[in-house]
């Protein structure tokens, strides 16, 4: 008898494994796809804003805004070249 | 007693008898159905849950050599409506007119029967994700990559354009179209009762995106270039302008205009604007092209730096026609001084000593009538009548850059095989194509030398020439402080296409010059085509521009001053 119901608590137990990872996989694929879109829509988001940025400091635009506000191009005698090392500063 | 015990036993055996029937035929129709029906339930319940998506992959980017992006895709979404779903049309108008997208119909009757109107383009995610939260129903969303310029009209023609589908019609974007576009994306899923999707299949869409080309062109070049030739294309009110600009030892091209341009993110009106000039078009050089004669001449020894040659008082008879030169010298002068004042004269007493045969051979190989095979496309081989069909006038005329058609690219590829010390190198757009594991291309677009055209001497030689005629000749308004500048003008008749004969009305005024004059790090070209105004010489048309691109690319570039003085 003991061992009849033994075997009924193995056979119960393994079955009952057998869904929790049937459901655990479900779920797990349920978060991956929600994951990979998130990944997809951050990835889209990065390009759009990295382009942003180009755009903002695209040469012309940058022209145009120097010329507005009355900027001129320094003379070449009054530029001073520093020789500037970053990595000597460290 | 007997006989109600007797009964209850009935009753239980009808009960159970009952009840194993109707589990029997439940069984029954369980066998059937898993059994018999197997097949068909499971290709139903298939096509229920599986499904399958094919997008477009990313398109590649397109940097400049510092790794500015001068062209991307970014993700942009058609709004569409199906308005047998939508059930608070109001609502969803308001949405919509909160996000700036406006409806034309008035009511979902207006729509007709159709299931899928498209109300709005290129909408950006951010404003998706703010209707997505509305949750209205009868919306949808369909993405779609769409190609962008950030820096505008700069770099258009070497950009190049796609087309609605995504490929690339012109420019760059037709060159590598194989590897810019990518493969299709291909993801298996499965939905669930309530449509959410699982991923069933996951798929690295980095691995099929196209490929990222960077380019030799540096924007901050192209840019100065632009900046300075747009102004005397306004001033001069020209036809065409094109300026490049190479390092001759690589061949790489930093910077290439051509005007009119347009920008590539708008709609293209006038198809001719798509026409790159500085590689498809062709034009007679004029005096420019005097580096080829002098340089055969030199090489074949058939002149000498320190010959003098008698410039007939500056008018010429030859075969029934007059050549003149602008800047008349009287009795004998030096080579030095026939380049110096671009003399046509001198020009055609030293083609004679060439010989037709070796001037052809010469111009062949300093890479005319050939293609250059840059990696653009729709380049020019220019024009060269067969040696055997040249006149008597032919030789003189080509010596000083008339009656041949070049393109402007092999004008200066011609340049910088003299700046090579004599090596004629392939000119490049392209520095590398960027595999998705981040990995160059091996060599594909290293620096690659054609063929030797001259000797380091006689290359010596022609700089030397050059760096007078800037110095001390027609090239003056090209100098720049603190550099040693060679170069030479061309001021070139152009054909009246009505008479069919030489015009006295337009002209292609062009400067190409090297800096620094002995040792250069970079060679650069202008022409201004058919300027109007006071001048059309290239002297004071084309030369100033070269100056002022020169002085700011050389600040730029951090090029060491020679020029003490």
């Amino acid at each position: 008898m003991y061992k009849l119901f033994l075997a009924f608590v193995l056979m119960v137990l393994s079955v009952f494994i057998y869904l929790w990872q049937q459901n655990t996989s479900i779920r797990f694929a349920y978060k991956v796809s929600n994951l990979q879109a998130e990944y997809d829509k951050i990835n889209s988001e990065n390009d759009f804003l990295r382009l942003k940025i180009n755009s903002i400091l695209a040469l012309e635009k940058m022209d145009k805004i120097a010329t507005e506000k009355n900027l001129s191009r320094p003379d070449e005698k009054s530029i001073v070249y520093i020789d500037y090392d970053p990595l000597a500063q460290k | 007693m007997i006989k109600n015990n007797e009964k209850r036993i009935n009753r239980k055996a009808v009960l159970v008898s009952m009840i194993l029937t109707v589990f029997f035929l439940l069984f029954a129709k369980l066998i059937y159905v898993q059994i018999f029906l197997h097949g068909k339930i499971s290709n139903a319940v298939e096509k229920m849950v599986k499904c399958e998506n094919i997008e477009l992959s990313k398109r590649g980017d397109i940097f400049d050599s510092k790794r500015k992006i001068l062209a991307s895709s970014v993700k942009k979404y058609t709004i569409f409506l199906d308005p047998k779903i939508v059930k608070d049309f109001n609502k969803v108008r308001d949405v919509l007119f909160k996000n700036d997208i406006k409806i034309k119909e008035k009511n979902l009757n207006d729509f007709g029967k159709i299931s899928y109107v498209p109300v709005a383009f290129n909408i950006n995610a951010d404003v998706v994700d703010k209707i997505k939260n509305e949750k209205l129903r009868g919306i949808g969303f369909e993405s779609k990559y769409t190609r962008q310029y950030p820096e505008g009209r700069l770099l258009a023609h070497i950009l190049g354009i796609t087309g609605s589908d995504g490929s690339g019609l012109e420019g760059i974007e037709k060159t590598c179209n194989e590897c810019l576009r990518g493969d299709c994306i291909t993801t298996k899923m499965r939905r669930d009762g309530q449509g959410r999707i699982i991923q069933d299949k996951l798929v690295d869409k980095t691995k099929r995106q196209g490929q990222n080309i960077e380019l030799s062109i540096d924007s901050t070049i192209q840019f100065i270039a632009e900046q300075e030739l747009r102004k005397a294309f306004d001033k001069y009110k020209a036809k065409k302008a094109i300026c490049i600009v190479q390092n001759p030892k690589t061949g790489a091209i930093l910077a290439m205009v051509s005007l009119p341009d347009f920008d590539s993110s708008d709609k293209i009106k006038d198809i001719k604007v798509l026409r790159n000039s500085a590689i498809s078009d062709i034009y007679e050089p004029g005096s420019t092209f005097k580096i080829i004669t002098i340089s055969a001449a030199l090489e074949q020894g058939k002149i000498k730096l320190s010959d003098s040659f008698y410039l007939e008082n500056g008018r010429y008879k030859i075969a029934g026609h007059t050549i003149k030169d602008d800047h008349k010298i009287q009795g004998y002068a030096p080579l030095s001084k026939v380049m110096e004042q671009s003399s046509n004269i001198g020009m055609v007493k030293i083609a004679h000593k060439i010989g037709n045969e070796d001037f052809y051979k010469y111009i062949r190989k300093f890479g005319f009538y050939s293609l250059t095979g840059v990696d653009l496309p729709g380049e020019a081989k220019g024009l060269l009548m067969d040696v055997k069909k040249w006149n008597a006038l032919s030789l003189p005329t080509i010596s000083f850059g008339q009656g041949i058609g070049v393109t402007a690219l092999q004008i200066i590829n011609a340049f910088s095989a003299i700046a090579n010390d004599g090596i004629l190198v392939k000119p490049s757009v392209i520095q590398s194509i960027e595999k998705i594991d981040s990995t160059m291309l091996d060599n594909a677009f290293e620096s690659k030398e054609i063929r030797r055209v001259v000797s380091v001497e006689t290359a010596q030689a022609v700089k030397k020439l050059l760096k007078n005629a800037v110095d001390f000749g027609t090239g003056k308004s090209a100098k720049i402080s603190g550099y040693t500048v060679g170069g030479k003008t061309g001021t070139a008749q152009k054909v009246d296409s009505l008479t069919k004969t030489y015009s006295t009305k337009y002209y292609t005024a062009s400067f190409c010059g090297m800096i620094p004059a002995m040792n250069p790090e970079i060679v650069i070209l202008v022409i201004v085509d058919e300027p109007r105004g006071i001048s059309y010489y290239a002297a004071s048309v084309a030369s100033p521009v070269f100056a002022d691109i020169a002085k700011r690319v050389v600040q730029y570039l951090g090029i060491e001053k020679d020029d003490v003085k």
